[in-house]
């Protein structure tokens, strides 16, 4: 069981072993491809289904529970009907960029899945780098939301690209400091190494503090309440989402669908152990881990009010950025500390 | 300390999702509707007396009445029809008959696909019992 | 080093838009559209246009009997309903001096608490949908329920019952009313500490709302201002207590006001009205005796020749309503002063200034209901 995805992906090796190198490279770069696409198409297609029931019974209702049993299949007919709208584009609009935009937001939100270990062994692009390529081509994602909001050709999206930029970038400063103190006590910016580094204890355990800023930092960079400013839903309606129908919107949905997934990846491997656990296969606890962070997500979600701008980038610039950096303080005094009484030497 | 309040809504949510649903699932379950629930209106042909009544207390002219002089120079009913559309649903017809011949029942249920279908002549409609 | 170009500062000068909140919007609590002039986000101007809801009730009025307003009077303000039927039928009793019977007084001051309460109820779950937070919305609004389940009980219809006459009520109440109401007013403490935890003592929604869309006391009596908004503002002006009318001097009950007069302020003196209304609503029900539910009045109502004015606290101010008559069982004039339409002319005054997000609180802090505004 543990082994069953190495299993295939051996097996798939071993066809091609015979070939020159690129196709080897190719062969194997498709395969892991499609696993990971596969693993977020079914992830998102779960999600939302989650996100309605968790969010229903949160409120004291029952959610969607007549589209198969207990409303499984409710995901299937949300497909079904966005696939259906009329296509829409404004006339007024940028038409290529408009165009462009629900797929170029889409790509990142694939790209970073290259550098998380599913499992033991199980990492798509094992990068030197992969904690910064994953932060580099997470940022992208502002370029998509700018581009979905300029090009509608309308106010309410204008004022919703202009608040994702302000802050989607201000965002990326606590969440970048705050996982520079795992990177600092596991050494390395490998993703394989740090969750090596936690075989014993759990980052959350040595960093509390830098996975509280971890936290609030991811919730603001995938746009989700408190932070979901960009679609105020109340006050610019969808923001820069406002004048995309049917799949463009279905794009969006997923891309921001996948954000959430990366992100929890992301704080499973750096604080939560990664696919550490016993008895049960590694990828089937990443995936429970996972699943937590995710509900954890949901849970703040449905329960505060928006905050406001102004407060917003208060917050960031004032709050989290001094702890973020008084945790790395810390984490470098005591990773010193813990040298000298281990070694004996400063 | 900072925090506390959205400590405690967290705590309030998590009450929240373990409790009961608050939510009643229809068409499965019914609601239970006193009887003279404002549904829509039922006539009593016995009781009614064709006197016109209903029809001049009502504010918004929706019941419109014929009647006709029979042998022993008595008033009886010809046809009973109501504009549903024009209806507010305010009573004053039930309260003004003084036979009680006209009623509520609490049948809400009466969406329908044609317009034509929104003038209903009270005479021939049957007896609908609706609610719990 | 020079540039390949010139600035022009005047060109480089931001331009302001003008963007419409309009009748469809998630957060205009009803058809109502504000043309905003923004700059960047910030409001330079707002102006207020209304009358997407007009519906003509006080022409129609002239062509009906007196009887027959009281189902219009529904429609007005129509989250609490009864409270404009009380205005509309204690007028009428006035200019003919009838005199209510005393179980009669007592329902009319239930029903009229009962919708109070229902007003602020969906005021607070409404409010706290538009800053978003959406499971504070279900607590209110499933005690909505049971108020509306006791309407039924009463009368018939949930929302808009027409149940006051003019000499009393339309029928008496069944026996299981008072039993369903008490258990109604035990359950209510429990949804406002679940708000409480929710929403109030929450420090996004403190930061909010707490200095956002301040009135003071002058502006807001300059400006006519009156209900929970100039309570919020510090002044204990409560026409219950003021000009009282019913048997409203028999109950005891306090005034809440808060002193800051921000949106935080506006939200919570809501709540704590609907605690007052429990209040009254329990002497009521301890008082009410037996006897009839409706005074004898002529089959065809005529008022006598001449004019008045009444004036009632409803849930969103001062709710009058001006009858002229000339004798006959029309009325000739029927005007209805609504509280909602003079509270509306402060939000050019709070919105100058305030960002979007802020204006979406203020709007929901002032609490219109445009059935009210337009009539």
């Amino acid at each position: 069981m543990e082994h069953i995805f190495t299993d295939l992906a051996a097996l798939v090796a071993g066809w091609v072993s015979g070939s020159p190198q690129w196709v080897q490279t190719l062969v194997m770069g498709c395969l892991y491809l499609i696993g990971v696409l596969t693993f977020i198409f079914l992830n998102c297609i779960f999600l939302i289904y989650l996100e309605r029931k968790v969010s229903a019974y949160i409120q004291q209702r029952l959610g969607p529970n007549r589209v198969g049993p207990r409303g499984i299949l409710q995901p299937v007919a949300d497909a079904l009907k966005l696939l259906g709208k009329e296509d829409i584009i404004p006339e007024k609009a940028d038409h290529w960029v408009f165009r462009l935009a629900p797929i170029i937001i889409l790509v990142p939100a694939i790209m970073v899945f290259a550098v998380i270990p599913f499992g033991k062994n199980m990492i798509p692009v094992d990068l030197n780098i992969g904690v910064f390529y994953f932060l580099a081509v997470a940022s992208t994602t502002t370029l998509a939301i700018l581009m979905g909001g300029w090009s509608s050709n309308n106010k309410y999206a204008l004022l919703g690209s202009m608040r994702a930029v302000a802050q989607i970038v201000s965002y990326e400063v606590p969440l970048a400091f705050s996982i520079l103190g795992v990177v600092m006590i596991a050494g390395s910016l490998k993703t394989s190494q740090i969750v090596a580094a936690q075989e014993n204890y759990w980052f959350i355990l040595l960093q509390p503090l830098g996975f509280l800023i971890y936290f609030i930092a991811a919730t603001a960079e995938v746009n989700r309440a408190p932070f979901d400013l960009v679609e105020g839903e109340q006050e610019i309606i969808a923001g820069p989402f406002i004048e995309y129908t049917g799949m463009r919107f279905a794009l969006f949905y997923l891309a921001e669908y996948a954000n959430l997934v990366a992100v929890s990846c992301l704080g499973v491997t750096l604080f939560l152990g990664g696919w550490h656990g016993p008895w049960l296969p590694s990828w089937l606890w990443f995936l429970i881990k996972v699943y937590i962070l995710i509900f954890v997500f949901m849970w703040t979600r449905w329960t505060f009010p928006r905050i406001r701008i102004d407060h917003f980038l208060d917050f960031n610039w004032k709050v989290l950025l001094p702890l973020a950096l008084v945790n790395i303080l810390l984490t470098g005094i005591g990773l010193k500390l813990y040298q000298y009484i281990t070694l004996g030497v400063w | 300390m900072f925090g506390k309040g959205l400590l405690k809504g967290l705590s309030v949510t998590w009450n929240f999702l373990w409790g009961k649903a608050i939510t009643e699932e229809y068409p499965e379950r019914r609601p239970r509707l006193p009887s003279y629930s404002r549904g829509f209106l039922q006539l009593d042909k016995e009781k009614c007396i064709a006197c016109g009544l209903c029809a001049t207390s009502c504010p918004n002219n929706v019941i419109h009445i014929e009647t006709v002089k029979d042998e022993q120079n008595k008033r009886q009913l010809k046809a009973y029809r109501i504009t549903v559309g024009r209806c507010i649903y305010c009573g004053l017809c039930v309260e003004s008959c003084p036979k009680g011949a006209l009623y509520w029942v609490p049948d809400f249920e009466r969406a329908c696909y044609r317009h034509e279908d929104t003038e209903v002549d009270l005479l021939a409609a049957e007896e609908v019992k609706g609610g719990a | 080093m020079a540039l390949g170009f010139r600035f022009d500062l005047e060109e480089l000068a931001a331009d302001t838009i003008m963007l419409n909140m309009g009748p469809q919007h998630p957060s205009t609590h009803g058809v109502y559209r504000a043309v905003l002039t923004l700059d960047g986000e910030k409001v330079v101007k707002l102006e207020n246009v209304v009358g997407y809801l007009h519906r003509g009730i006080e022409k129609l009025a002239e062509d009906r009997t007196y009887p027959q307003i009281i189902p219009y009077t529904d429609r007005l303000d129509y989250l609490s309903a009864m409270l404009n039927n009380l205005g509309y039928v204690q007028a009428v009793e006035k200019m003919m001096e009838i005199e209510v019977p005393e179980r009669a007084e007592h329902l009319r001051i239930i029903m009229a608490e009962l919708s109070r309460m229902a007003s602020h109820m969906v005021m607070i779950a409404s409010f706290s949908l538009d800053v978003a937070g959406w499971t504070a919305w279900f607590p209110p609004f499933r005690e909505r329920e049971k108020i509306l389940d006791l309407f039924e009980m009463a009368s018939g219809a949930r929302m808009l019952p027409a149940y006051m006459r003019i000499g009393g009520v339309a029928s008496d109440v069944p026996p299981k009313f008072f039993p369903a109401l008490e258990r109604f007013l035990d359950s209510l403490p429990e949804m406002i500490e679940e708000v409480k935890g929710l929403i109030v003592g929450n420090e996004i929604f403190i930061g909010r709302c707490k200095g956002v869309g301040k009135l003071d006391l002058e502006t807001a009596l300059a400006y006519g201002v009156t209900g929970p908004n100039l309570r919020a503002c510090g002044l204990a002006f409560d026409l219950r207590k003021a000009k009282p009318y019913g048997i409203y001097p028999r109950f005891e009950f306090d005034i809440p006001t808060l002193p800051n007069g921000d949106a935080y302020d506006r939200f919570v003196i809501r709540l704590l009205e609907i605690e007052q209304s429990a209040r009254i609503i329990r002497q009521a029900m301890a008082q009410i005796p037996e006897g009839p539910v409706q005074a004898k009045v002529p089959r065809a109502i005529k008022l006598p020749k001449g004019e008045v004015y009444h004036q009632i606290e409803s849930s969103k101010g001062i709710l009058g309503f001006y009858l002229v008559s000339d004798g006959g069982n029309k009325p000739y004039r029927l005007h209805i002063h609504s509280p909602s339409f003079v509270n509306l002319g402060i939000m050019p005054k709070l919105a100058e200034g305030a960002i979007i997000q802020d204006l979406v609180v203020i709007i929901a802090s002032i609490d219109f209901v445009m059935g009210e505004v337009d009539r």
